[in-house]
């Protein structure tokens, strides 16, 4: 029984609605038709007429409807594809041009000198100027670069030579947005006597692109990530992501979208960062020198680490720190789902969605929550007012914590 | 971690269950889990028997139980366990302040959207009907735009109904949701969630329903497991609320199914979300793990016992091929009619059972899968829920009671 496949079949639907009663911007808005009939019934459609549902443009990817289904339909992917299909002869906006390149913006911000300076200046000129809002990103969400990239940090740091090696996939936000994430990654390797290659090759991972439609752009992206992670791969070197988007996006969606050569060999050396900490622990090789970190936190776990049917090992490992105490917000998606809540005309539908996840946190009290996916953290900070971190951060602080 | 000491496979109700039953007990439970379950969509009552084999309607369900096929699952689990899964289960609801009403001692007939009465054993308690029962008049309360209840009917056949002979009013209610895609009960449901849905609903009511009333309503008294919206509603217009059975996404099932993902969470459980069991790894008869099979890779999953409660064919629990039906992850062998014509009996509308709903796995009194000639296959393995064979869930109404019974009885046997 294979209930994973690139052969998108939308016959094995039944009609069940229970991706419907599962949709988060269903549940936000009425403007959005659903996932049932935005999925396998308009697929139908499409089949025989070249029709696309204009509410296409509400879907998020998030993922919740795939995670619903009995029957195993990739709900989410279908609707990417007809959204590909209806950009084919129109064309996006400015703002989708934009968000669905977000790789150039934070090239462009890393390569000016005082980088920095910039990376913070740039959005509030921007806002300034009311340059967001007129290309219809939302400037109520703070989108700011890093002074230094995370490859330029990573080139500058002296690791510790060890024979178990893995190769980490940055991907955009950790690179421009968050560098700090990488490095806490790599010190967390270290500590494990793992050494961490990089490749500066890596592109984008395309789930932006996908998002937007730019489905052929997101394809030459995947050919060229699929070469590269092939090239450690066939030496049985794992590749690890430390945002849970672009796991996705390695493993699962390139699969479901594309044939390219090596995309099934790859998937079975791809790890979330979490979960390979987890399978060394199970293996009895994971460092467990804790510290003690005397804090509670609450965590959320990203759509796109749910659906891909491994739990949450972010909880496991984190359980293991004494004195940290963690709880499971379990309260749904966060809205962003990548750039969505980015939309100014998605704002509102992103933030309905995240209110329960928001006010889970804030009622009970923490002041730092804890996620895997870069955008989420964004999110959680802008709706419910509390720090958010990545579960690497909190491991290299408890290993420093002991030392 | 992936060693437990039980692995449910299936979230469905009965998983749900025996995951919340083994927790009690102290074990390590995981539930690997995919879909949401016919749960969500169904309508959260917990039906126990409510026709026997001629299709004659069960007063008793306890008593109806003597009635019932020698190979159906209630005469495994025995009428002890079934008492049993019926209080922890009361108790659970109560726990979790969404408290159920009911006893095996009690048939109960509650209103559906088209005005007939369907039979049932627990219900939650915005379903309870004592209040219509003793009502000499009683609402009906419809909303503009929502096709799946029909007010109109419910008014017309309700009346004919043995213990529902009373008058009835129909009311409307406007919800004004902007346009877009069909309403369904969810909707409502969620347009009550919000405190304006909740101010509109109050102020276009005040002013018809009469102080001391009683009126019937789709399940539409919010998507949560608590009593809040009913409370505050039922406070605001001084009327009490019966919530009626409708066609899926039936907003009671949800209810239940969030309660009892809520419920085994807070027991340690832990819930592996979209973990789709392609096989187990089993040696002379004892089964050591199971695999997930993901598009990336497999996973393996260790326990001392495992509980198999992965539903029928709608969840893919049991799959249908020509001439078979199988049961995927065991491979274990499913009593069928050998023939498949003799599956579907044609007359949609006869008196009998259908034997294709009666395919499943057959058991011994443990829930541990069985041969044809009753000889225990797998040690540690335990059947619980619509892949049991020997009962037909539709004809009989006994879906919830054998998923809760069953759940109950395989928890207590690992
Ligand atoms: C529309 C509808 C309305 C109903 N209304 C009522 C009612 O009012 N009262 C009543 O008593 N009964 C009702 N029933 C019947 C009742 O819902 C079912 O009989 C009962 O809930 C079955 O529970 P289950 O746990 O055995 O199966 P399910 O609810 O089907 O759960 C099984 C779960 O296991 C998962 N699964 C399957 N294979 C695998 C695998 N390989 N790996 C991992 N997971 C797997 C499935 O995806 C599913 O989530 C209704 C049924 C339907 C369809
Ligand atoms: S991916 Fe998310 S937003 Fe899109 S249809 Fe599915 S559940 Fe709804
Ligand atoms: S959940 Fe799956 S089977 Fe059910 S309606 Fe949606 S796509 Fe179809």
């Amino acid at each position: 029984m294979s209930k994973h496949h690139n052969d998108i079949n939308p016959d094995s639907c039944t009609a069940c609605t229970s991706c419907i009663s599962h949709c988060p911007v269903t549940a936000a808005t009425r403007k959005f038709r659903g996932p049932k009939m935005m999925g396998p019934a308009l697929e139908r459609m499409r089949l025989s007429q070249d029709d696309v549902e204009p509410s296409l443009e509400y879907c998020s990817n998030c993922k919740n409807c795939d995670m619903a289904c009995p029957s195993g339909v990739p709900i989410s992917t279908l609707n990417m594809k007809a959204r590909a299909q209806y950009f084919k002869t129109r064309k996006q906006s400015m703002r989708d041009e934009m968000l669905g390149h977000g790789e150039k913006m934070g090239k462009l911000i890393s390569a000016l000198p005082a980088g920095a300076f910039f990376a913070n200046l740039g959005m509030q000129v921007g806002k300034a100027f009311g340059i967001m809002n007129a290309i219809g990103i939302s400037d109520k969400l703070p989108l700011t670069y890093a002074g230094t990239s995370f490859i330029k940090q990573f080139k500058e740091l002296k690791q510790t030579s060890y024979p178990d090696k893995v190769v980490f996939y940055p991907g955009c936000f950790i690179n421009y947005q968050d560098p700090q994430v990488g490095m806490d990654f790599v010190a967390v390797m270290q500590a494990n006597k793992y050494e961490v290659i990089v490749e500066e090759d890596f592109v984008c991972c395309g789930s932006p692109l996908l998002v937007t439609g730019y489905l052929e752009e997101c394809e030459q992206n995947a050919k060229k990530n699929t070469a590269i992670m092939k090239k450690w791969t066939d030496k049985g070197i794992p590749v690890i992501t430390c945002c849970t988007s672009c796991g996705l996006m390695l493993k699962q969606e390139y699969q479901e979208l594309f044939e390219i050569d090596g995309l099934a060999e790859n998937a079975k050396m791809l790890y979330d960062a979490t979960e390979f900490l987890v399978n060394l622990d199970e293996k009895g090789r994971l460092n467990k020198e804790f510290g003690a970190i005397e804090h509670r936190y609450m965590y959320h776990a990203p759509c796109h680490l749910r659906v891909q049917g491994y739990g949450l090992p972010a909880l496991d490992l984190l359980e293991m720190i004494p004195g940290l105490t963690i709880e499971n917000a379990d309260a749904g998606c966060c809205g962003i789902s990548g750039n969505y809540g980015f939309k100014a005309d998605k704002y509102d539908i992103a933030m309905t969605v995240g209110a329960k996840l928001f006010e889970t946190i804030k009622e009970s009290g923490v002041d730092t929550a804890v996620c895997d996916c870069g955008t989420c953290r964004l999110q959680i900070t802008h709706g419910a007012g509390v720090k958010a971190v990545h579960p690497m951060s909190l491991l290299r602080q408890a290993y420093e914590a002991k030392k | 971690m992936k060693e437990n000491d039980v692995i449910v496979i299936g979230g469905g109700f009965s998983g749900l269950m025996a995951a919340a039953v083994a927790a009690k007990r102290g074990k390590k439970v995981t539930v690997l889990s995919l879909g949401a379950g016919t749960l969500s969509i169904a309508s959260g009552n917990v039906d126990v028997l409510g026709y026997d084999k001629n299709g004659k309607p069960v007063a008793n369900p306890k008593a109806g139980l003597s009635s019932v096929a020698a190979d159906h699952p209630y005469n495994k689990i025995g009428q002890k366990s079934l008492e049993e899964a019926v209080q922890f289960f009361l108790e659970l609801t109560k726990e979790e302040g969404y408290a159920y009403k009911g006893s095996l001692d009690q048939q109960q007939w509650i209103p559906t959207a088209a005005g007939t009465l369907k039979p049932t054993c627990l219900v939650p308690m915005t379903m309870d009907t004592s209040a219509l029962k003793n009502a000499s008049k009683a609402y009906i309360i419809g909303f503009e735009s929502l096709k799946d209840f029909y007010p109109h009917l419910v008014a017309k056949n309700l009346r004919n109904m043995p213990g529902y002979d009373q008058e009835y009013e129909m009311l409307m209610v406007d919800p004004k949701l902007p346009a877009g895609r069909d309403v369904t009960n969810l909707d409502i449901a969620r347009w009550l969630d919000s405190a304006e849905g909740r101010k509109a609903f109050v102020a276009q009511l005040r002013a018809t329903i009469k102080p001391g009333s009683v009126a019937v309503i789709a399940p539409v008294l919010g998507t949560a497991p608590s009593h809040a919206v009913r409370d505050e509603l039922e406070q605001a217009l001084n009327c009490k609320f019966v919530e009626s059975v409708v066609v899926p996404p039936g907003i009671t099932g949800h209810r239940l199914r969030i309660m009892m993902l809520n419920h085994v969470k807070k027991l340690g459980v832990k819930v592996v979300e979209h973990a789709v069991v392609t096989r187990g790894i089993v040696e002379n008869g004892q089964c050591t793990a199971v695999v997930t099979e993901a598009i990336d890779r497999e996973r393996t999953y260790q326990a001392k016992s495992f509980i198999l409660a992965s539903g029928g064919f709608y969840g893919g629990g049991l799959v249908a091929e020509p001439g078979q039906a199988i049961e995927p992850v065991f491979n274990l062998p499913i009593a069928a009619p050998t023939t498949q014509e003799d599956w579907s009996n044609f007359q949609m509308f006869s008196n009998e059972a259908q034997p294709f709903e009666k395919i499943g796995i057959a058991v011994d009194e443990t829930m541990r899968p069985v041969d044809a000639d009753g000889k225990v296959l797998l040690n540690n393995v335990f059947i619980a829920g619509r892949n049991l064979c020997g009962y037909d869930f539709c004809f009989e109404k006994s879906g919830n009671g054998v998923a809760m019974a069953s759940g109950y009885k395989a928890a207590m046997s690992v």
